[in-house]
């Protein structure tokens, strides 16, 4: 249960809020590479932090994120001709460079320097891996580049896509670290998803439906630990690192790649969930690619054009009840993307949670939010930067492992939690 | 025309959410295991709560008894020092929270979880680290609340408590 100022801090993203200031101390996923696939594309609108921006690349290749509306009349700079290393607005011809800046304005003559008077808010955008990351705090307190390994391991060992979700993204990221939810809603998957099914871990799972949770501090956030029985009076650990504030990794189950997500506001009903799988040390096999490709494990497939799922709320999320009759689906919804969607926008465009009431298991949640207010407070009253800014906490694993029973697994797993380059994640 | 979910998704239709206390408080035993623990449980019991009573447990300031010893039913005490019975404290409970400070001993964990666990309460175990904890405090500590602790969190500052408890409306 949170109080209303509370829910109101952690969900209101936009300029000037807590949380809003909290995401703009970050390197963010903003657009997926293949949005700006050439030099003088066309521009792309995006919508992030309740912020109408544009993206651009341009003839040199420079990757810019501009206020979306033209200084002079406000005219959508989507409807721009992007030449010449600057978009130039259809209405006028006046014409910006990917930082924003004016570079003409061709009813004034050059000579008056009145270009150089106008400049349009403007943000980094940086491509690493497969996706355009921007960064949109305050330009003197830029952090260093982002270092997750899925983005930086090489192209043919990785997959990222994004999802439109009609949520707020608190209620999405917190499906992200609800483990015990794992057992109802995607009990179907398990044994048929081809990138889940076959591991040793899926027994673990089978065999003993109540698993135990320890939730650990760590620098950059959190790790939430799944526990069940294994041989030998030893415990099976599923391990998923949340890192603020909004990153999380799937524990990997035999040798799939290892699945995870962002989950970045677009407004405070709105959120893109980014999925990513990749193999630390090997490339994709064409099956699991077109499976990633398909919507199957943690992707969706599109209405075509859009990064919107072909099964959504408008079509009642192609709800089957003889699925659900028969067990196939848990929900009567078909794959484990959509499942959580559809229950997650189900609660409302931004969740009441004065209402709820939580239980034991809920405490991998009660601390984020826990660490996400005191880290916007810190940030707010004292300027301290957040965890998961700095690089080092990005370098982070899921793990599944078998230990001994007394062991903290924090310590214990401490080589399998870390990026190891060139070494495979720990998994069963 | 939207679909049915579409409407129902909307912040228009959440404003029709029928508005009525959903539940009612749950009884909510915190009990400290050790002393550095019982200030802090002091300290959080002064706070307003809805249906959450504290207590120590009397392990560390005696001998530790068996679950099925008869004087486990005299075996916590309440904030003011007064002997409690831990089965009907127990019985009246809808969950319990065993709080140790790492490195701590924390064996009466042992015969509250065993007594929880006869009663099929659940229990929830809140180890509050500092910095300073080694790993094998940290050890010693899990190794007598894992067997009984259905949710383990180890956390690293002593505010979470309050924020737990509020958290599941104590």
């Amino acid at each position: 249960m949170l109080r209303k100022e509370q829910n109101d801090l952690l969900t209101q993203t936009g300029p000037e809020t807590a949380m809003g200031k909290l995401f703009r101390s970050y390197w963010m996923p903003a657009l997926l590479a293949e949005e700006l696939p050439s030099n003088d594309c066309p521009p792309v609108r995006v919508k992030l932090l309740s912020e109408r921006l544009l993206a651009v690349r341009d003839s040199d290749g420079r990757y810019g994120l501009i206020d979306e509306f033209c200084a002079h009349r406000g005219v959508s700079l989507w409807f721009g001709r992007n030449e010449q290393c600057g978009i130039r607005c259809p209405y006028h011809g006046w014409k910006y460079d990917v930082t924003g800046q004016c570079v003409d304005v061709p009813s004034e003559p050059e000579e008056s320097g009145y270009a150089k008077k106008i400049k349009l808010k403007s943000y980094p955008l940086i491509k690493i891996g497969d996706v355009l990351w921007t960064y949109m705090g305050p330009a003197d307190n830029e952090p260093p580049h982002p270092e997750w390994e899925f983005a930086l391991v090489p192209p043919e060992q990785t997959f990222t896509s994004k999802r439109l979700q009609e949520s707020n993204w608190l209620q999405a990221m917190e499906g992200g670290i609800d483990s015990s939810h794992v057992s109802f809603l995607h009990s179907g998957s398990l044994n048929t998803d081809p990138l889940f099914k076959g591991s040793k871990g899926n027994q673990y799972n089978l065999n003993d439906k109540k698993p135990v949770f320890e939730v650990v501090e760590q620098p950059g956030g959190l790790y939430i630990g799944a526990r069940r029985n294994a041989e030998e009076g030893k415990y099976y650990w599923r391990i998923t690192p949340w890192v603020m504030p909004s990153f999380t990794l799937v524990p990997p189950r035999g040798d799939h790649p290892i699945h995870g997500h962002f989950w970045i506001p677009i407004d405070d009903e709105n959120c893109w969930a980014w999925s990513f799988d990749y193999h630390p040390v090997r490339a994709l096999t064409g099956d699991e690619r077109q499976a990633m490709i398909d919507g199957k494990g943690i992707h969706v497939r599109y209405v075509p054009g859009t990064y919107r799922p072909l099964a959504n709320k408008d079509n009642d999320y192609l709800m089957d009840r003889d699925a659900q009759r028969a067990g196939t689906t848990y929900s009567g919804v078909e794959g484990i993307a959509m499942q959580d969607a559809s229950l997650q926008e189900s609660m409302g465009p931004i969740c009441d949670r004065t209402k709820e009431n939580l239980v034991s298991t809920d405490n991998g949640i009660i601390m984020a939010r826990h660490r996400l207010m005191k880290a916007a407070r810190a940030l707010a009253e004292k300027g301290v930067t957040p965890p998961g800014v700095d690089p080092e906490h990005q370098r982070v694993r899921s793990a599944a492992v078998v230990l001994p029973p007394d062991q903290p697994y924090k310590e214990a797993a401490k080589e399998a939690l870390r990026v190891r380059p060139g070494v495979a994640q720990a998994s069963v | 025309m939207l679909s049915e979910s579409a409407r129902m998704a909307s912040a228009h239709e959440a404003r029709f959410r029928v508005a009525y206390p959903n539940s009612v408080p749950r009884s909510i035993k915190v009990v400290a295991l050790d002393e550095p623990s019982r200030r802090l449980v002091d300290e959080v019991s002064r706070l307003p709560w809805n249906k959450a009573s504290f207590f120590t447990s009397m392990s560390f300031e005696g001998a530790t008894p068996r679950a099925d010893d008869s004087s486990i039913k005299a075996w916590l005490s309440d904030i003011a020092g007064h002997t409690k019975d831990l089965i009907a404290e127990i019985d009246e409970a809808n969950f319990v929270v065993m709080v140790a400070s790492a490195g701590e001993d924390a064996q009466g964990a042992s015969v509250i979880g065993e007594a929880c666990l006869a009663r099929n309460v659940t229990t929830i175990g809140l180890v509050v680290q500092s910095p300073e904890t080694s790993e094998a405090d940290l050890s010693r500590t899990l190794s007598h609340m894992r067997p009984f602790a259905k949710m383990l969190v180890i956390a690293s500052g002593q505010d979470y408590v309050e924020v737990m408890l509020t958290a599941l409306r104590a």
